[in-house]
């Protein structure tokens, strides 16, 4: 018999009364439904005008603003700029290389609001990844911040791109702030490379767009009036965990319905115009995107740039300069601010809402932060693919180790390997259908095949639900171990060995063995020493079955992680490979 | 030595880089420095206990002449200076907690100067006391800047930062100038002098230094506390020293002992440079570890 009522009965249903705080079905949002992204940057401009949107703190308290209006205005001759300049058409893609800055919502926007597709570039990304993300997304113009021209200079022939627009940190700072700031990053940080790349400054891109647009007498809106919300809005790439990076094709209708669902579910804890949020997380990053540059613009919020929140005193003055009330991070921030001294002892007494997600919220992060601070801390989850969030907790009723509840218009099953949904509490692979699951792969019908069937994304995580549909995250489908057909999960051994004191992280993998198929090996880095190889094992022995204790430890200093934090266990796993293969030669 | 030229547009510096110190601050730092009182108290100990005491075994040890012995435990009483506060800005210790210090143990130094004196260098009848304008001098020379800096940050971040780096852009200027020009400017003072001095005044620094970082984390402060107390306990107030010498002394005596305090303050400044720079360092790889560092189960 099949399962499938389990789910497709949306237990979880009682639960958006809660969420929303009004007693109205979630699925049936409020929000205005816009019909595509220039739409709803336009009317939180006519909302907001001269409220200040975006503001850039540098860890020594610099900063410069925008208001609404100037974005909307800088916006829009930026387009002009794309598209009567440049010579771009309609679905010409597009790319940003920056950290969060005050460039990169202007820049964004206008290339939304030119009828382009934007393409999200991860400015640490290396020349062979750029390479790879430029030619793949066939994008024709770039805007980069003036840090990586030098790798961009290098790589450029290579691209297919033929207009570059150059940005600093320091964009729309005051003048004197922006001279002595760019002196600093220049001579002090040395984070400005010298380069001779034929590029336009982005303010003069600007004011060429304003002056074609007064010229011609230009209406912005009609390049972008006509888009429909299946059309592409972004390409966002992703995979850098586990493969080839590939770009998710996220529609205007994905982002836009992933903006209304964050806001029927926390909408009502947003105060339109008066909140304010710290953006430390990188806005070429799917979360930051859709949460705070995208939901949060549209409610009104003043977003606190902060371009680069390592080590985490450079955050410390936005905290003491703003009145932040929201915040969204992953384990790793928050765990970070809670151990600063200036951070516990004096919380922000603003704060309202922490919104988790990007990696599991360790439990006690979670229980310190509500002791510390006082506020919610809710978790969701989801992937580049969903735009991003899936599942999400109440904000107020947080469940512990689990991340909620599926989103409105959202359906979500956990099933087995043929696809067949599994019983109720039982792991399988959790797969997801709403408006906000991406279109499929850029140019890759195979892998999109992979994971998108009849509508269904195949997350790659698998999980459990309990009986009043709150769902949890096992682990990582890719990174299960089979030990003599025996299921090992990573996240439990990993759990179990950070429950010693003296270890900071580790992460636990699976290595080809001969007798057993898999053997789990253990690479663990310590806090302080004293630990050895068998006080590890003899203490997963009392806390795990046997065939889930790590045959091996291996001590390291460090562990290969991505930029958000997350360890790289792919990485890890290459290197115990290699390592092996050179112990048995 | 400086000329009063130099001397004042030495104290005008002063002032701007304090400025600078304070526009690094905010109220919320002092209350942090505030939270645990004893590391105030730790310092005050360090410095009132531990450098006295240095300072007169030192000279025993180095069979130092009256003179010099006077001249030397002088020194190691002396209150903490904006000196210190500088070199905690730069080392990226507690600056709230050293600015805290220094003015507790500036304003306690009335009375104990006179006290550690009398007890430690009896057969020398003059009495020993502070001026106190030049307390007033220094708190003024301290606190009005400190407190401007921190209330123009509070008005205008951007304001607070450019001051902030002025400052400390002058500070680091000061501190080159005093180390590239001191040996040029004094080489008939640097050969003239004995080994036995040079010994006496590299050493109470640096083993002010040492001591004032074991106690503190003998007393279980943290690394950080530590390490500002230990740069408090070591830098001391030379001009003020070299000052109440001038003024207690005359003639051939006020020479001798004039000199511990002049050749302490040109060592203090190499000395706390180097230390600065391994402070520095060991504050950035905690930086770091914290980042990494799991939290704590509360």
């Amino acid at each position: 018999m099949s399962n499938d009522h389990i789910y497709d009965s949306a237990p979880w249903t009682p639960f958006y009364r809660v969420a929303t705080g009004a007693d109205h079905s979630a699925n049936q949002s409020k929000e205005k439904h816009f019909s595509n992204i220039p739409a709803m940057v336009v009317a939180a401009a006519k909302n907001y005008k001269e409220q200040p949107a975006f503001t850039t703190c540098m860890p020594n308290g610099m900063n410069g603003h925008l208001t609404y209006s100037q974005v909307d205005e800088m916006s829009d001759a930026f387009a002009v700029y794309l598209r009567e300049a440049l010579g771009l058409k309609a679905g010409d893609r597009v790319a940003v290389q920056m950290p969060n800055c005050l460039a990169l919502p202007v820049a964004v926007f206008g290339i939304l609001k030119a009828g382009c597709v934007l393409v999200n570039v991860n400015p640490l990304y290396t020349r062979r990844e750029m390479t790879h993300q430029f030619n793949d997304s066939g994008a024709t113009a770039l805007v980069i911040i003036d840090m990586f021209a030098d790798k961009l200079e290098d790589i450029l022939a290579n691209t297919a791109i033929k207009h570059v627009v150059l940005t600093s940190i320091s964009q729309w700072f005051a003048p004197l702030i922006r001279g002595v700031l760019n002196l600093v990053l220049t001579y002090w940080n040395k984070t400005i490379p010298k380069h001779n790349l034929n590029a336009q400054w982005l303010d003069a891109a600007i004011e060429t767009g304003r002056t074609i647009q007064k010229e011609k007498n230009l209406d912005v809106s009609a390049y972008w009036q006509g888009l429909q919300r299946e059309e592409t809005a972004l390409l966002q790439y992703t995979g850098g965990t586990t493969g080839v990076s590939k770009g998710a094709v996220l529609t205007h209708g994905n982002l836009l319905s992933n903006l209304e669902q964050v806001n029927s579910v926390a909408g009502s804890h947003i105060e339109a115009g008066k909140e304010c949020i710290l953006t430390a997380l990188p806005m070429y990053h799917i979360f930051a995107f859709t949460v705070n540059l995208l939901a949060f613009y549209h409610k009104g919020a003043h977003n606190i740039l902060v371009p680069s929140p390592r080590p985490i005193q450079n955050c410390q003055r936005a905290f003491d300069n703003y009145p932040i009330t929201w915040i969204s991070g992953v384990n790793t921030l928050f765990n970070a601010l809670l151990n600063e001294e200036w951070f516990t002892v004096y919380p922000p007494k603003t704060m309202k809402v922490a919104l988790a997600g990007g990696a599991a919220l360790h439990k006690s992060v979670a229980a310190r932060w509500r002791s510390v601070v006082g506020t919610p801390i809710a978790e969701g989850y989801g992937l580049t693919e969903s735009s991003p969030v899936i599942c999400f907790n109440p904000i107020g009723y947080e469940r512990e180790n689990s991340i909620g509840i599926p989103a409105p218009l959202t359906e979500v099953r956990i099933v087995d390997n043929n696809g067949a949904t599994v019983g109720l509490g039982d792991a399988g692979e959790i797969i997801a259908r709403g408006p906000q699951i991406m279109k499929g792969y850029w140019n890759r019908p195979e892998e999109t095949a992979q994971i998108l069937k009849d509508g269904w994304l195949y997350t790659g995580d698998i999980g459990t639900m309990s009986e009043d549909g709150h769902f949890h995250i096992v682990d990582r489908k890719k990174d299960m171990i089979l030990v003599s057909g025996f299921n090992v999960y990573p996240n439990e051994v990993e759990d179990a060995i950070a429950r010693l004191s003296q270890v900071q992280e580790s992460a636990v993998i699976g290595v080809p063995d001969s007798l057993t198929g898999e053997a789990v090996h253990a690479y663990v880095v310590l806090r302080e020493s004293g630990l050895s190889a068998q006080d590890i094992i003899k203490h997963c022995k009392t806390e795990l079955a046997a065939y889930k204790v790590p045959k091996k430890i291996v001590f390291r200093d460090d562990l290969p992680k991505t930029p958000v934090g997350k360890v790289l266990r792919k990485d890890v796993r290459a290197l115990a490979v290699k390592s092996e293969k050179a112990a048995q030669q | 030595m400086l000329s009063p030229f130099e001397e004042s547009l030495l104290s005008i510096m002063m002032v701007i880089i304090m400025f600078g110190m304070g526009a690094s601050l905010t109220f919320k730092d002092f209350k942090l420095s505030m939270r645990h009182p004893q590391a105030i108290g730790i310092g005050f100990l360090s410095q009132y206990l531990l450098m006295p005491f240095i300072a007169f075994a030192l000279a025993r040890i180095l069979h130092l002449s009256t003179e010099q012995t006077v001249g030397l435990v002088l020194m190691g009483c002396m209150p903490g200076g904006t000196t210190s506060n500088i070199f905690a800005y730069f080392s990226k210790s507690l600056l709230s907690l050293s600015i805290m210090m220094t003015i507790c143990s500036t304003l306690a130094g009335f009375i104990l100067v006179p006290i550690w004196m009398a007890l430690y260098t009896q057969g020398i009848d003059d009495a020993f006391r502070i001026p106190p304008d030049q307390i007033a001098r220094l708190l003024f020379l301290l606190l009005i800047p400190t407190l401007l800096g921190m209330w123009l940050r509070r008005k205008n971040a951007n304001v607070g930062a450019i001051i902030e780096l002025t400052g400390g852009l002058l500070g680091a200027v000061v501190i080159l100038f005093l180390v590239v020009t001191w040996a040029p400017r004094n080489w008939r003072l640097l050969i003239e002098t004995s080994w036995q001095v040079y010994a006496a005044v590299i050493l109470l620094g640096l083993v002010g230094f040492l001591f004032g970082y074991l106690f503190s984390r003998v007393m279980r402060l943290s690394p950080q506390k530590a390490r500002t107390v230990s740069l408090e306990t070591g830098i001391q107030n030379g001009p003020l020293a070299a000052l109440i010498v001038i003024m207690t002394f005359t003639g051939e005596t006020q020479q001798l002992i004039l000199l511990i305090p002049v050749m302490y303050s040109l060592f203090i400044v190499l000395n706390s440079t180097w230390v600065t720079v391994l402070y520095r360092k060991i504050t950035h790889r905690e930086e770091q570890a914290r980042d990494q560092a799991k939290v704590e189960p509360s």
